[in-house]
């Protein structure tokens, strides 16, 4: 068993030796990247987006278009399965030997359902983004309120004690 | 756990629930007499039939169950207001109403905190006062 001896770090910290009394001596970070990179051979992309279906050679199933009705859809391709898992049994008991088109089509309408729950999961970021923004405009309002309160019962408070103090 | 999540785990389960429907049925099935020119298979222990004859009606029951279970959750998904420009103008308005507010905040703090510092001043000064005024015995 050969064992070899880590690589060296590499030679830039020399590029800090006065980092301490002057830091512009030293080179700046590098900016972040953006586009697509490449890390140990495999190439990622910075923008994550949900891939489509084409893009991973399924056939989609739901219609396209820019607003797609998910309940409807999801309900569809629910029963499109029921009738799919009938049709399996059927096959088994008469031809069972061409099972494996049927699976196919069964596992095409679970790869169709699950792409459209993935795709509901943007529209729900947006909500809970709302939610959120509507939570601590509400809070900060009733921040609003309590300080306007406390400043006005202060003023009362001072000028009750001004009172007092002058008919003493 | 959150609606979508339940709606992945319930495909998975039905998925699940089919394909095991399919395999335990035909692992288990009884021998079954195909043509008339073989003879008739020989008579299984009894012990498979007996429990046997339910499982079909037991495992489809728990396959329609999943699945009313699946339209209950899509069901359940909150309606879907708008498109995604819709959500995204009304994040714009919440995010310039959330500014108008915070600034607002800002201004009532920091006059809130400069009347708790002239109090305070005064309050020292009251004290200060007090303390001269009042004679050592």
């Amino acid at each position: 068993m050969a064992t070899a001896t880590y690589p060296p770090p590499p030679p830039y910290y020399r590029l800090y030796k006065d980092y301490l009394e002057n830091p512009k001596s030293a080179p700046e970070p590098p900016p972040p990247i953006e586009g697509t990179y490449i890390c140990f051979g495999g190439s990622y992309t910075t923008d994550d987006v949900l891939p489509s279906l084409e893009d991973q050679g399924v056939r989609q199933l739901y219609p396209k278009g820019p607003n797609i009705d998910f309940k409807k859809e999801l309900r569809s391709l629910n029963r499109e399965l029921q009738l799919h898992i009938l049709e399996l049994a059927d096959v088994l008991i008469e031809r069972p030997s061409q099972y494996a088109r049927r699976v196919e089509e069964m596992s095409l309408i679970f790869k169709n359902l699950h792409h459209l729950l993935n795709s509901l999961r943007p529209h729900q970021a947006r909500a809970t983004l709302i939610h959120i923004l509507e939570l601590q405009i509400q809070r900060r309002k009733e921040a609003l309120e309590d300080i306007k309160r406390r400043r006005e019962e202060a003023q009362r408070l001072l000028k009750e004690s001004l009172a007092t103090l002058d008919g003493q | 756990m959150d609606i979508i999540s339940q709606l992945q785990e319930q495909v998975n389960s039905i998925a699940a629930l089919a394909f095991n429907t399919f395999g335990t049925l035909q692992r288990d099935a009884p021998p079954v007499r195909l043509s008339p020119n073989y003879p008739e298979p020989p008579p299984n222990p009894t012990e498979d039939s007996a429990n046997f004859a339910e499982q079909p009606k037991l495992m489809s029951a728990a396959l329609v169950k999943a699945a009313k279970q699946f339209d209950a959750l899509v069901a359940a998904l909150p309606p879907s207001e708008g498109g995604e420009e819709a959500q995204l103008r009304r994040i714009a308005e919440l995010q310039a109403e959330n500014d108008a507010v915070g600034q607002e905040l800002q201004k009532q703090l920091e006059a809130a905190e400069k009347e708790l510092k002239q109090v305070q001043e005064l309050f020292s000064q009251a004290a200060d006062n007090c303390l001269n005024l009042k004679k050592p015995d």
